[in-house]
């Protein structure tokens, strides 16, 4: 395993998945096939708006990459660090109304509303973090519940900043310099402002798939998880629980802050009926059905938690027993369809798959790198 | 002659109205292989979780190389060169062997949080130096084709030894084993004796072993320390403990 060892030139080079020093062996992209992969996703999510240029579809793709988002910070917290946290919704809430406020009424560009969120979030986090060196597992969830009814609060009282019950505007715009993703103009071409948030979200999901995943990797990352194996054993050889804890918490706020700044900025209002328990419940699905302690998962779960109810509404036309109107035929209504369905997936993933989607796709995988060999 | 590495006085820890270690000292000098034996309940285990911090002793001092290490948390005591395993296996169990390894290394390592997701520089050489390191330890336990294997799914035995593998990538100056062969048959207890014998040849620490296997503990350590009820009752070289009067009664009863 040595890198200095040389190769027997007579024998050509090495096969090209032999891992000949731990730099290669620790690359995240190694073999041949993951770069061609890799390839294929990048190219697919620079292409597909220019292919897919319906607004209703791109909308659910934007709204799926803002939840992906939210969702790699939970999973942070919740796959990595076995913190249960309930209040998810909250830091996504405080995220979209510091863009209200650094985006809209201070009009600064993009990098810095995006920024200014995640701060706030990391802030917010680091004073949430502590309940967690006391608590744990169903307490957590019960505090950070609190979490949401304080937060409820806030935004319906605080109306210079949240605008009540009625929300605010939100006019943090998508600039960086000259260009506006709102309203992108390349060699001459014109692109509309669902495309311009589709390669602005999509971009963002990226980056931040790659900071969880190499935080993940390195020497933190490996804490966070021993915390949530062993939380004793951690300390016994080292590692200091609490702070880990309390930097999950920050870290995870903090994305889920940029996620709520996307989901203001695109959607230019929001309200407090936007950060409900509804949403931290559906985040903690995304994580179960995409599959906890995965990054790839998260994305997976936000893309299928997304789009699904789309697919239904969509067709639920030619789907018999459902009523498309209110008053129409059919004994269940397209919500409430969804919602059973929602539920049902939950069931399903926690009895037959724990993994989650990424748990079907490693299956998938080790099975074509085997074939045809059955183990 | 010099100084010991572990000084032990006069440990005295109760729970409620359960005196669960009372008076007990002792001292292990560098590169030696201390053994703490007992029956069921003796305070074996107590020792080492006021040893790394995870009791507090209500009484005594414990210091090592000068340095006072009661009343510090585990993980600060980590960090001054106390490594340890778990008589039920302290692994974690959803990490690889590999990482469960560099986690020993934790304390020894830097990173944090931001510059973990940075990769690039600092963290990038990091990883990759302690895994040499980490190597080192795979190689010197034949952990070589467990490497990838999450730690959960390791036969009993290997376990065994990953948990030993881990403390020692933690480079410590006094490394505490709790029971490393319970559970083992004939063959894995040798296998593991085997492995313990070349840890202390190759590598220069103190041990303190708790064991239930007398044989394992008679021919390894070089002194021994026998516990009843919290209360040292002989101390010396295994065959002096071995012949103890006293000894032979905690273990067998008044009768012998």
């Amino acid at each position: 395993m040595s890198g200095a060892r040389g190769t027997n030139r007579a024998q050509g080079k090495p096969h090209r998945n032999l891992v000949r020093s731990y730099e290669q062996d620790l690359r995240l992209f190694g073999s041949p096939m993951s770069k061609v992969g890799l390839g294929l996703m990048l190219a697919t999510l620079l292409v597909l708006p220019t292919v897919v240029r319906d607004d209703f579809w791109l909308s659910v793709l934007i709204y799926s990459g803002i939840t992906a988002i939210g969702a790699i910070g939970l999973n942070l917290l919740t796959g990595y660090c076995g913190q249960i946290s309930l209040g998810h919704a909250f830091f996504i809430g405080a995220g979209a109304y510091a863009a209200a406020v650094v985006g809209g009424d201070l009009g600064l560009p993009l990098p810095v509303w995006l920024l200014a969120s995640a701060a706030i979030g990391a802030v917010l986090g680091g004073l949430i973090g502590p309940f967690a060196l006391r608590l744990r597992g169903h307490y957590l969830a019960i505090v950070t519940l609190g979490l949401i009814f304080i937060g409820e609060h806030l935004w319906r009282n605080l109306r210079d900043v949240t605008g009540g019950n009625n929300g605010t505007s939100v006019g943090a715009e998508a600039t960086v310099g000259p260009v506006d993703l709102g309203a992108l103009e390349l060699a001459g071409e014109n692109y509309s402002r669902n495309q311009g948030y589709f390669w602005l979200v999509w971009a963002l999901v990226a980056i931040i798939a790659l900071l969880a995943k190499n935080l993940v990797r390195t020497r933190p990352g490996r804490a966070l998880r021993a915390v949530r194996d062993h939380d004793q054993a951690a300390e016994v050889i080292g590692v200091r629980a609490g702070r880990y804890k309390i930097g999950a918490f920050v870290v995870s706020s903090a994305i889920a802050a940029m996620a709520g700044a996307l989901f203001g900025s695109y959607q230019q209002h929001v309200s407090p009926d936007d950060w409900t328990l509804l949403l931290s419940i559906q985040y903690i699905a995304i994580i179960i059905v995409g599959g906890l302690g995965t990054i790839f998962g998260a994305i997976l779960g936000a893309i299928f938690v997304g789009a699904l109810p789309a697919l239904i509404d969509e067709y639920s036309s030619a789907i018999p027993g459902v009523a498309t109107e209110a008053g129409g035929d059919g004994f269940i209504s397209v919500f409430a369809l969804n919602q059973a369905i929602f539920g049902l997936l939950i069931v399903l993933f926690l009895v037959f798959e724990p993994r989650g989607l990424a748990g079907i796709w490693f299956r998938v995988k080790a099975y074509f790198k085997a074939w045809p060999f059955s183990y | 002659m010099t100084e010991p590495l572990l000084d032990v006085w006069d440990l005295t820890l109760r729970f409620g109205g359960v005196t669960a270690l009372n008076g007990v000292s002792f001292t292990v000098g560098r590169g030696e292989l201390f053994a703490v034996i007992g029956p069921n309940g003796a305070g074996k285990t107590s020792i080492f979780n006021c040893l790394n911090g995870v009791y507090r002793p209500q009484r005594g001092t414990i210091t090592l190389a000068g340095q006072r290490v009661n009343g510090r948390s585990p993980a600060t005591i980590a960090g001054m060169g106390v490594a340890r395993t778990f008589q039920n296996l302290g692994l974690f169990e959803q990490l690889t062997l590999i990482e469960n390894l560099m986690l020993g290394r934790h304390h020894l390592m830097r990173t944090g949080m931001l510059a973990g997701m940075a990769w690039w520089g600092r963290a990038k050489r990091e990883e990759v130096d302690h895994r040499a390191a980490c190597e080192e330890i795979v190689e010197l336990l034949e952990l070589e084709p467990y490497r990838r294997i999450p730690a959960g799914l390791l036969p009993y035995g290997v376990a065994k030894r990953a948990e030993l593998g881990r403390a020692l990538a933690m480079s410590p100056t006094l490394l505490l084993l709790d029971e490393p062969v319970a559970g083992m048959n004939v063959e894995e207890t040798e296998d593991m004796a085997r492995y313990l014998v070349e840890v202390r040849r190759e590598l220069d620490l103190a041990m303190i072993l708790v064991e239930h296997d007398t044989r394992l503990v008679m021919d390894l350590a070089d002194r021994v320390l026998a516990l009843d009820f919290g209360t040292p009752i002989a101390m010396g070289t295994p065959e002096e403990v071995q012949h103890d009067p006293k000894v032979v009664e905690a273990y067998l009863g008044g009768a012998a």
